[in-house]
């Protein structure tokens, strides 16, 4: 009876796991669906901030501002590291870290003064593990970053890169691409080497609009306005991404458990069968003996 | 001709409906924007922002951004913006002590400190007109 039991065991603490990583899919499907829904309304506002910096351009307006030059030397860098706050999402920290260790290295090999940001519990534990302390840790963005949140970063940076203090600022984090496709990615943020809608040609009639009170006025405002955008698109983005590869894992792991069921059961049946005949055996050769 | 208005934050679309009579402020005063208005690109200020529709009018706190206007859309885009009665006085004159008690040794401060007081008396006003 003793193998039969303990495979019966064994089959029943992976039905147990089956169940957990079944509801953890289930709920990483539902934030990922909210999560979705803010990066869709996030895009509704870039599009329009994109296509009011091509209007500002082809109202034939120089454009240069001081977040559109690149800075004679970079001698401080800044390497912000998007990760989760919690593990069980397949290889979505490991790509992210992967990426941001080796810009890491480069920058430092160029002797950068880099100071590191990491976002995410699991982030800021993986770097721990190597040694390296972030100058700036944060945990509070969860699948739900809000505006405010990345605003009162994004202000930061803009003054430290307007003072001087940061010269080019850089972003690793997974890419959204489409629901079965996202990427990690390091992208450099600041300097803003383009303004994004700046190259696209208007084919239909030209708009003659109004400035109030000037264009540049208005591009005063919308450069800085366009990095910020872009920074909260980066941990839109993080989390989305996140729910996914989440509910990829966990999607993953409830099949292999299903699987393995199905092997114990078979194990385990067979191992009861086994079991039965034996015993059947005995009967049979103890009726025998005495009959003989 | 039905004027449509469009508020848009980074994190939601707040009002997409049509309106008759627009009132936002730019940055140096209030502008008022009927049907038919000629394309306009605008910087807006702190303050308020209603929207007359059918006789009643709608009040909104827009914190900074842009106004385009283009073939009967008008559309605000900003970093910020609830519906007036959301905004709590009290909260808005905490806020305004705050930033005025800040320190400001620098230029740059200065203009962060000044930047914040302004919000806040924004905040103050509108909230104040609300609740009289």
């Amino acid at each position: 009876m003793a193998k039969a039991r303990a495979l019966d065991r064994r089959r029943r603490s992976i039905r147990n796991i089956r169940k957990i990583t079944r509801t953890m899919e289930l709920i990483s499907r539902a934030q990922f669906k909210r999560a979705m829904d803010r990066a869709t309304a996030a895009s509704a506002y870039t599009k329009r901030i994109t296509k009011l910096v091509g209007d500002l351009v082809h109202s034939g307006l120089e454009v240069s501002h001081p977040l559109l030059t690149t800075p004679p030397e970079t001698l401080h860098a800044g390497l912000l590291v998007l990760t989760a706050n919690r593990g069980m999402c397949g290889g979505y920290n490991a790509g992210v870290l992967r990426l941001a260790n080796l810009r890491l290295k480069e920058l430092q090999d160029d002797d950068v003064a880099v100071r590191l940001e990491v976002s995410g519990k699991r982030g800021i534990s993986a770097f721990r593990f190597r040694g390296v302390r972030p100058d700036e840790q944060y945990t509070h963005f969860e699948d739900k970053p809000t505006f405010e949140q990345v605003n009162s970063l994004a202000v930061r940076y803009l003054d430290d890169f307007t003072a001087g203090r940061l010269d080019r600022l850089d972003v690793a984090y997974t890419r959204f691409e489409s629901s079965s496709r996202q990427e990690a990615v390091v992208e450099t943020l600041l300097p803003l080497t383009k303004l994004e809608g700046g190259e696209e040609v208007h084919s239909e009639k030209e708009v003659q609009y109004d400035f109030l009170p000037s264009a540049a006025s208005l591009l005063d405002e919308v450069v800085p306005m366009s990095f910020k955008v872009k920074l909260f698109k980066c941990f839109l983005d993080a989390a989305v991404s996140e729910q996914i590869a989440r509910m990829v894992a966990m999607k993953a792991a409830t099949d292999n458990a299903d699987k393995m069921i199905s092997m114990l059961s078979m194990a385990y049946n067979r191992a009861r069968q086994g079991q039965i005949t034996g015993e059947l055996l005995e009967i049979i050769g103890g009726a025998e003996a005495i009959s003989g | 001709m039905i004027m449509q208005c469009i508020i848009v934050t980074p994190e939601r679309t707040l009002r997409d409906q049509p309106a008759d009579f627009i009132v936002v402020t730019l940055e140096d005063g209030e502008i008022g924007i009927a049907s038919g208005h000629a394309p306009l690109l605008g910087r807006l200020g702190y303050g308020e922002m209603r929207v007359s529709q059918a006789g009643k009018t709608e009040r909104f706190y827009v914190e900074g951004g842009f106004l385009e206007v283009l073939e009967n859309v008008v559309t605000v885009l900003t970093p910020r913006a609830a519906p007036a009665e959301q905004i709590d006085p009290a909260v808005a004159r905490e806020q305004l002590f705050s930033a005025l008690s800040k320190p400001a040794p620098s230029g740059e401060l200065l203009a962060v400190r000044n930047r914040a007081v302004a919000i806040s008396r924004a905040r103050l006003r509108v909230a104040r007109r609300t609740q009289p």
